[in-house]
């Protein structure tokens, strides 16, 4: 899988509302940036040869690399894909909108829920948040959470920014009631 | 050419030297909010992959509410020296131990409520510097930036090379940003290793250059 680089950022809140957060909640996300497989050729209607060379071996290679850097048992996560401002949005939803992808990051951290994501177009170095929610269960209100993201010089025009989240716990200091209690 | 400032050449676990070794009580007494860790990694067709990291710590500003009389030094004595395992221990690991680090750097942004000074008294002095060189085993002074801002920023940080400091290829910088950080009465403290020169640097270096002054103005033909 070629990349121009590849970032991997962790989190670690030990204190939220001003009371300690034990365990230390820790987020992780990594993020490729890669050549758009679909730049400089128009319109191209039929997605599906782009998806095939690239879907499955960018799973294959930020999955392991999230659970790895998280460092703990994974319990929310979540995906993006940012398009550089030459490609179109359906190009980076081609991309992680797709078990070929999605399945690496379920298999590795034992997830049995469809990843919630967020795709946009922007210029290099746009500010971007990627949604997390529990890995077994997407009603669970307490991991409903998102992470601020922004990587220096990409996606360049051409490129797209796929990344992965995974968070060890929910919200450091969650205390909402659960769904079930409204319904 | 290497710095008067020759710490020690036989790698440190600044870790195992600390008594303070539960991640909670490392947070108590620095008043630890979130660290923040990054790593790039950047293919290269000859130096194979160069990686660059940074560790970032957001801490309640001890010093909120006093006034420039204050003396800083008991509280720095205290706090810079703990960040500096805390940060260290992160761009270790990040970059797979200190033979691996070439350069580096580091920066403190005060939160609004805060003086310029409190972000100095966390980074430029020996409680902070000394440890964080010894901890990457350099010997070069660090570079650095400082000043006041409000969450969100986006900073860059200076490295150069952490036994030479005036070896051109190694004059980089690599961005960071604090989402939510540092609110008014906080301080975001940095610190950042790479494991390698600009990806294609090719300027030359001081042992290459000839005689430079300003009469080369005079040379040049529009």
């Amino acid at each position: 899988m070629n990349y121009r680089k590849l970032v991997t950022i962790v989190e670690e809140i030990s204190t939220e509302g001003g009371q300690a957060v034990d365990p230390v909640a820790r987020v992780a996300i990594v993020a490729a940036v890669i050549d758009n497989p679909w730049a400089g050729q128009g319109f191209v209607k039929d997605l599906n040869p782009g998806i095939d060379s690239v879907a499955s071996s960018l799973g294959a290679l930020l999955a392991p690399r999230v659970i790895e850097a998280l460092g703990a048992p994974l319990e929310a996560y979540g995906k993006a894909a940012i398009v550089g401002l030459d490609g179109e949005i359906e190009h980076g939803s081609a991309l992680i909108h797709t078990l070929k992808f999605g399945n690496h990051f379920r298999d590795a951290a034992k997830a049995t829920t469809l990843l919630p994501a967020v795709e946009k177009r922007g210029p290099a170095g746009v500010q971007f948040d990627i949604p997390l929610k529990h890995f077994t269960d997407a009603t669970i209100r307490s991991h409903h959470q998102s992470i601020e993201v922004k990587i220096s010089d990409a996606p360049h025009s051409g490129e797209i920014l796929i990344a992965l989240a995974g968070a060890t716990r929910g919200r450091p200091q969650e205390r909402l009631a659960a769904l079930s209690t409204e319904q | 050419m290497n710095s008067p400032l020759v710490v020690s050449t036989q790698p440190v676990d600044l870790s195992r030297r600390s008594t303070l070794t539960d991640y909670s009580d490392l947070a108590t007494a620095t008043g630890l909010r979130k660290i923040t860790s990054t790593a790039e990694e950047v293919p290269h067709p000859q130096l194979g992959t160069i990686t660059r990291a940074t560790a970032t710590a957001v801490i309640a500003n001890p010093w909120l509410g006093t006034n420039t009389e204050h003396d800083l030094s008991e509280r720095t004595e205290a706090i810079a020296p703990l960040l500096a395992k805390l940060l260290s221990d992160r761009l270790l690991y990040s970059l797979g131990g200190a033979e691996q680090i070439q350069a580096f750097g580091k920066a403190a942004i005060v939160g609004t409520a805060g003086e310029l000074e409190h972000a100095g008294a966390l980074i430029h002095t020996p409680f902070f510097g000394n440890l964080l060189r010894e901890a990457l085993q350099g010997t070069s002074i660090i570079c650095f930036v400082d000043g006041r801002g409000i969450p969100g920023e986006t900073l860059r940080v200076p490295m150069w090379h952490k036994t030479a400091a005036a070896t051109r290829t190694h004059y980089q910088t690599i961005e960071i940003s604090l989402p939510d950080a540092p609110h008014a009465a906080e301080i975001a403290v940095v610190a950042a290793a790479s494991g390698g020169p600009r990806p294609h640097a090719r300027i030359g270096d001081r042992s290459t250059d000839r005689p430079i002054t300003s009469a080369i103005l005079k040379g040049i033909k529009l």
